[in-house]
């Protein structure tokens, strides 16, 4: 039994983690660069927007310097890869170790509330025709749907296309004079940037940021991204997003429906265990969907 | 052929799903709580026990829910959104994350949070005699004055104080601000080691050794779970180890003037029993822990290098033996 | 207009792996000259094409394309003048991107990227007429994904990609080398074909004597990182393998023994 605020929960907490599926999508699909910065820069996107909130700025352009933050942090991990040869994953979690105490830093403390501040969200509660817990879904489906078109156009455009060629054949990309160690650290900004965000969404709509919000995003995140893959195959550039956020709210509900299946027994320290499931179902399945496929053609012929 | 099953199962399960109903004039009171962990998961049982002794008794006239986080924020959210959609007489949030995420969902159901230390900081309410709006409960803010007044009585000629904490836990850093503070005022210095996971405190602890008389322990929820570790360093080089709490007494600590989480989720307990009973949250204020206890364990003060006095003896509630 | 300056560069220095792959390799290319190069395996001559195009780094010597001295420029800088097409048919194209999309990614080789679209529709009969120039029906099929396409269709495509744009110098390494006979046939024919009709600097790198010879206004010879012969023009004409191994063995004083070298 899915109450309708918690099918907007999940909807809600969907749709920021579809933020994070996009940037996961760029670090790990486009560019081939696992990339673990984002379980830091997701709790620093929400630090800068919560400390700079409290300190009375607007809170759009709170969350806009969370966007920048999380891209500088995904410079650093791009250019101790690209400058200092240093492996991707490694660097990429050196950064996240680093992000711990800079988060700490910026906060000044553990945890900072935002509950009696004014967020993104506000204005919102005042219109009439929707209700309080529909607000937060609206907004952040609006956020999404922009983030969206502007990756999706910048990933058809020619330099969106010399980042692909970098990820697909770096040797090539140098060759037809694409700067390729330019492409990966402003990739993994770009993505780092877009997790910051989805950070910052997330602080203001719960209330508060918290130094260890960040533990599992990156899990979270590409159970978002293969799950959505398993539902529509990200045959073109288009697919590939739109599978971002499918996916990404697709768990969501699941992860709702688990809590609320009490007849099953199943409780939220379960989730793990289901998250497992659900990721190698979502590896496994395309697979038989394939072999099925071809089984059925073979026998017309 | 296999992604339009899963579409369907999806579809079909959610359906089947929204058909359970519920019954009526039971009362629904649904428990958060961030993660699992001694303390919280006493304070819980206290809330249950309590509401029993209340006359609430789970399956006649009480329907129990129980949540934990798992010490993840989006799943704690998704709990939060998960109980104010079942619209249950009282929510009652263990612990400063779920309370904030219950906060933001949650504008018109009674909230009774535990265990958090400063309500204020957390913005959970406007102040500590008038929440002002739906939300009050129980903080487990140390009575730190009479700690300290403990340890004086103690060691009196003590001048450094040492403390480990985990600068990550917003209990923790609240309570060392206050310490510190309260030290200070008093003419004593506190020395800090930090520890970020359990797997640091030793060597936390290690870093106060020739820099301090003696150790005190907060309720910071990392250290508890490595008091042994702070405890062997203390009996190795003789600095007397103070707690907070009297459940790290057993485990070897010399004194605590504390309460236990039990007793504290009682507390909270009798608080959400008032509510259903007609009470408004906006006008109960926030209390903290009333009763404390003195557990004394003088051979671990043997072992720290320190005697305890008869009186102290005798004043205490409990002395454990140890023999080690 | 291309030359290189008695390059040398030696790989693993200091360590037992020590190999000297250029000793003072020199070579002009001049405008519209189409060089092949061959060499034993061992000569230089990958190490030499990798020099060229920036992948690898010399130890001393110069190198100048069309009066840039290029020496110290990585490959991505050098790309606006040179152009090149890999021996493996898989390495020169991406196979997760569509035809289009990799004639776009060419179009626009050494110069600056913007925010426009990648594949913009002014390209389109310019991208059909080249690929009809194959013969393959490719130009149909310009939303596919590379990957579908045979090892040869790729290298096809290669080569095109790579004189879609002006190049200084086209650097072709051992092209048809993975191709099956009749493939290699088609390739190497639509090398010419190109190089011609585009009037194309090209030095190419091949391991058959028999091809060096046939194609090409000029032959060069690699042996131990060093040009031990370099013949062209008049010189040329009518030379027969056979010729090739006498003036390399006079050069020398040494017999090729590379088997390939001489039945290829």
């Amino acid at each position: 039994m899915l109450s309708e605020i918690a099918f907007y929960g999940a909807l809600e907490t969907g749709l920021i983690y579809g933020l994070v599926a996009f940037g996961i999508y760029i670090s790990f699909r486009v560019l081939d660069f696992p990339d673990l910065t984002v379980d830091g820069s997701f709790p620093l996107g929400a630090a800068v927007a919560a400390v700079l909130i409290i300190a009375g700025w607007n809170p759009w352009l709170a969350t806009g310097m969370a966007v920048l933050a999380g891209m500088a942090a995904g410079a650093v991990t791009a250019i101790l890869n690209v400058k200092l040869n240093i492996l991707n994953l490694l660097a990429s979690i050196l950064t996240m170790i680093a992000l711990y105490s800079v988060n700490l830093r910026v906060m000044g403390r553990p945890n900072l509330a935002l509950l009696t501040e004014d967020t993104v969200l506000t204005p919102w509660y005042d219109l009439e025709f929707l209700e309080y817990h529909q607000v937060s879904v609206v907004l952040f489906a609006i956020v999404a749907l922009v983030s969206l078109i502007l990756l999706w156009r910048f990933m058809k455009s020619e330099t969106g296309l010399a980042m692909r060629a970098t990820g697909a054949n770096a040797r090539m990309a140098r060759a037809q004079g694409i700067a390729t160690g330019g492409m990966i650290i402003f990739g993994v900004a770009l993505s780092n940037g877009l997790v910051g965000l989805a950070g910052a969404l997330f602080a203001q709509s719960q209330g508060a940021a918290d130094v260890t919000m960040g533990v599992g995003v990156i899990v979270i995140g590409l159970a978002s991204l293969i799950g959505g893959e398993a539902v529509i195959t990200p045959s073109s550039v288009m697919r590939a997003l739109v599978a971002c956020v499918i996916g990404a709210i697709i768990y969501r509900l699941a992860i709702a429906f688990a809590l609320n299946a009490d007849v099953l027994g199943l409780q939220a320290q379960d989730l793990n265990l289901i998250t497992a499931v659900l990721v190698t179902l979502a590896i496994v399945l395309p697979g038989v969907r394939t072999n099925l496929t071809n089984r059925f053609s073979r026998k017309k012929a | 052929m296999a992604k339009k099953t899963l579409r369907t199962l999806l579809g079909a399960s959610l359906l089947a799903a929204a058909s359970l109903v519920q019954a009526d004039d039971t009362r629904v009171v649904a428990i958060t709580q961030i993660v699992e962990h001694p303390a919280l998961d006493a304070a819980h049982q206290g809330v249950k026990d309590e509401l029993a002794e209340r006359g609430y008794r789970e399956g006649e006239n009480l329907r129990l829910m129980h949540e934990s986080a798992q010490g993840n924020s989006a799943i704690a959210t998704q709990i939060a959104r998960k109980f104010v959609g079942e619209s249950p007489d009282v929510i009652v949030a263990i612990a400063t994350p779920s309370a904030q995420t219950v906060a933001a969902a949650a504008r018109k159901i009674p909230v009774v949070f535990s265990a958090v230390t400063d309500p204020i900081a957390a913005k959970l309410v406007k102040s500590w005699e008038e929440p002002g709006a739906n939300i009050t409960g129980v903080s487990d803010m140390l009575p730190i004055e009479k700690h300290i007044d403990l340890l004086q009585r103690v060691m009196p000629d003590a001048k450094r104080i040492g403390t480990v904490y985990n600068p990550g836990e917003a209990n923790a850093v609240a309570l060392i601000e206050l310490l510190d503070e309260r030290l200070a005022a008093r003419g004593l210095e506190l020395v800090k080691g930090a520890a970020t996971k359990t797997s640091e405190v030793l060597g936390a602890a290690r870093s106060l050794v020739g820099k301090v008389d003696a150790i005190y322990l907060t309720t910071d929820n990392t250290v508890i779970s490595a008091a042994e570790a702070v405890v062997s360093v203390g009996e190795r080089s003789k600095i007397p180890v103070f707690a907070a709490d009297t459940a790290t007494v057993e485990r070897g600590a010399v004194a605590a003037l504390g309460f236990n989480y039990y007793n504290h989720g009682r507390q909270t307990g009798a608080m959400v029993a008032r509510i259903l009973e007609g009470a408004d949250p906006a006008t109960m204020p926030v209390e903290t822990m009333e009763e404390l206890d003195l557990f004394v364990n003088p051979a671990a003060g043997e072992r720290m290098g320190i005697t305890l006095s008869e009186d102290l003896i005798k004043d205490a509630k409990e002395v454990i033996k140890s023999d080690k | 207009m291309i030359s290189a300056t008695d390059l040398r560069l030696t790989f693993g220095k200091g360590t037992p792996l020590e190999n000297p792959a250029l000793r003072g390799m020199s070579l002009t290319v001049n405008q519209g000259e189409f060089v092949t190069v061959i060499g034993s395996n061992g000569a230089g001559k990958s190490t030499f094409l990798n020099a060229l195009s920036g992948e690898v780094m010399v130890d001393s010597g110069k190198i100048v394309v069309d009066n840039l001295d290029v020496t110290r420029l990585p490959t991505h800088k050098r790309a606006s003048r040179v152009a090149r097409v890999f021996q493996d048919p898989l390495a020169g194209t991406c196979e997760g991107l569509s035809i289009e999309e990799n004639l776009a990614l060419a179009i626009k080789r050494g110069q600056r990227r913007g925010l426009t679209s990648a594949v913009k529709k002014q390209y389109f009969e310019q991208f059909r007429n080249s690929l009809s120039s194959l013969k393959l029906g490719l130009e149909d099929r310009l939303g596919d994904k590379m990957g579908l396409l045979s090892g040869g269709q790729r290298q096809a495509v290669s080569l095109l990609m790579a004189s879609l744009t002006p190049s200084a110098i086209l650097l072709l390494d051992e092209h048809t080398a993975a191709l099956d006979p009749k493939t290699a046939a088609f390739v190497l024919e639509l090398t010419t074909k190109i190089i011609e009709e585009q009037k194309l600097t090209a030095l190419m790198v091949t391991h058959s004597m028999k091809q060096a010879l046939e194609v090409g206004t000029r032959t060069v010879m690699l042996h131990q990182g060093q040009v031990v012969f370099d013949i062209g023009g008049q010189e040329r004409e009518g030379l027969e393998v056979k010729d090739l191994l006498e003036l390399f063995e006079k050069q020398r004083g040494l017999s090729v023994d590379d088997d390939s070298l001489l039945l290829g």
